[in-house]
């Protein structure tokens, strides 16, 4: 009995700082950005409460709907990026041959690079006067093709995108790799016997064999996008006039720009909400498709 | 027959290399062009430098307190991660080896910190860091990143722990040997290669990330290596050359890291993103 209750001691003690962080940290914020959504609050004097009133006024901003708009843009292209390309690129990496670890390492290099540089890189290979890509145009005497790729309305969310896919492209890459790579070999023999080949195999066993994968990458391609920051923040600051803002920047302007903390909390619930909406709706959609 | 896959098999080459040089050139375009001074960068971008000019690199380190950064990145970096792992082995050691009442909620409370995006606690955490006076040291940063990446670290931990034979703490129980004594002497060592995985993961997630950063650092002394980049790159918008080296500087360890622990990061973080 008395060793008993010593075990149930160490048991507390071992557990209670992790979850004292934890929880004080990364759950109870959640709670409080709830509560201070329905707040209106410079952060210096008296909090007042104002219901939904925040809710309201986001939907009424017109840059609001600008920047969902543009987190729409990156979700469309990170998943007719990201998706196919990394797939094409297992598939064509998990045949026996030379040169696949090499490929594989420049593949998912960008993946380690921080945001921060690859933000930065993309920001020079797009440089209007000085940048990369306008200078390969000039090369090839291609001069009326040069843009001004991330100050221009209708090429810089493209710009932006492009920046994405490249950096996260290499995940989803190793990510179908891993699921190919645990297809029993038992499968393709009796595939191989059926006479099914090539295209054919690839389209009829294959992929429907890592079906699974494939949709855990695109809810993750997803609720990617709606966290996607750092990469537009130091390329563009979401400017020109608010073009290439999106959710989570237009939260970060609020807050601690404007320094309006209960409306950026009721962005970012909104934010929250969005990605859960969007999730669920693709669960329902992928277990309909199976039933 | 033969003919078709031989075609088939120029063809995959053709598009894996055109793959690899989308990834590398913008990186190599950037470290070639960090050895040149600027007009020679901007009379010919294409060229290799004349000659290798090293004063890039000397100008980043100074105007860009590369060294300032670099320590902060470390110190923060691998506190936080030396929190987290401890933490978490223990929190895992105790979810996977014991049983108790509430182990079922606390190991689901801990899952759900993957699900929680960090935006939605960005203001809270701010508040509560100015509130507790902890706003712009580095403890505020330590305490996130330590909080956040708990989830994965247990995860991933308490998976390893629960694959152990049931009687294995049965010597240490016979020796006399207490909870934490067989925590530390028996399971610890053991879980090494998952060890391994949380360190590195924690690493790089820590090393790279810039939002809390960003929200939570406003001194120059105490900023991080992405969080100082991103400033300079701010202020330093006339020399392009200036910013290749500063960032060719943060990218040379980074990449080293790469490619000496590739398979671990790979596998890590592939298990970070599908289970997250």
């Amino acid at each position: 009995m008395h060793t008993l209750k010593r075990t149930k001691l160490a048991i507390f003690l071992g557990l209670f700082p992790a979850l004292l962080i934890y929880l004080g940290i990364a759950i109870v914020p959640i709670g409080l950005s709830l509560y201070y959504s329905l707040m209106d609050w410079n952060g210096i004097g008296s909090m007042s409460f104002v219901g939904l009133d925040n809710y309201l006024d986001i939907l009424k901003d017109d840059i609001f709907w600008l920047s969902v708009k543009n987190n729409l843009i990156i979700m469309v292209t990170g998943l007719a990026g990201q998706i196919p390309l990394g797939l094409v690129l297992a598939l064509l990496l998990n045949r026996k041959m030379k040169g696949s670890g090499f490929f594989r390492t420049i593949g998912f290099m960008p993946v380690v690079i921080s945001s921060v540089m690859v933000s930065m890189i993309w920001g020079m290979v797009y440089n209007t006067e000085y940048g990369m890509l306008n200078n390969v145009l000039g090369l090839f005497g291609a001069e009326s093709w040069k843009q001004n790729w991330l100050g221009d309305s209708k090429w810089s969310m493209l710009s932006i995108s492009i920046a994405y896919i490249w950096q996260n492209c290499g995940l989803y890459m190793v990510i179908f790799l891993a699921a190919l790579q645990n297809i029993p070999d038992e499968v393709n023999e009796a595939a191989a016997l059926d006479g099914a080949t090539g295209l054919k195999r690839t389209l009829r066993i294959t992929i429907p064999m890592i079906r699974g994968t494939i949709m855990v990458g695109v809810v993750y391609s997803i609720s990617n996008s709606f966290r996607v920051f750092d990469l537009i923040q130091i390329m563009t600051g979401g400017g020109p006039a608010h073009q290439t803002e999106v959710m989570t920047i237009y939260m970060y302007n609020s807050a601690f720009m404007n320094m309006r903390y209960g409306y950026g909390s009721a962005v970012s619930i909104l934010i929250l909400l969005f990605s859960l909406i969007v999730i669920s709706l693709l669960n329902r959609l992928g277990r309909e498709k199976n039933a | 027959m033969v003919r078709k896959s031989k075609l088939f098999h120029i063809i995959a080459y053709t598009f894996l290399s055109l793959f690899a040089i989308i990834n590398i050139v913008p990186l190599f375009w950037m470290v070639v062009n960090s050895f040149k001074e600027e007009q020679e960068y901007s009379r010919s971008p294409f060229s290799l430098p004349s000659h290798l000019q090293f004063s890039n690199y000397a100008g980043a380190w100074k105007v860009a307190n590369m060294n300032t950064y670099f320590l902060n990145s470390i110190i923060i970096t691998f506190v936080s991660l030396a929190v987290t792992v401890l933490l978490g082995s223990l929190a895992a050691y105790f979810l996977s080896r014991f049983t108790f009442k509430l182990r079922g909620t606390v190991y689901g409370l801990f899952l759900l910190g993957m699900l929680v995006p960090i935006h939605a606690t960005l203001i809270p955490i701010f508040l509560i860091m100015q509130k507790v006076h902890l706003l712009d040291t580095r403890l505020a940063l330590i305490l996130p990143y330590t909080a956040f990446h708990l989830s994965l670290t247990v995860f991933i931990l308490e998976g390893f722990m629960r694959g152990f034979p049931k009687d294995l703490e049965e010597s240490g129980v016979m020796d006399g040997a207490g909870i934490y004594r067989i925590f530390w002497s028996i399971l610890l060592p053991i879980t090494r290669p998952a060890l391994a995985t949380v360190v590195i993961l924690n690493f790089i997630y820590n090393w790279n990330e810039y939002l809390f950063a960003l929200v939570l650092i406003t001194s120059g002394s105490l900023k991080t290596l992405p969080l100082g980049l991103s400033n300079f790159a701010g202020i330093e918008t006339a020399s392009m050359t200036l910013q290749m080296a500063a960032l060719t500087i943060a990218l040379i360890p980074i990449i080293i890291f790469y490619l000496l622990l590739q398979k671990q990061l790979v596998s890590g973080m592939t298990a970070g993103a599908v289970k997250g």
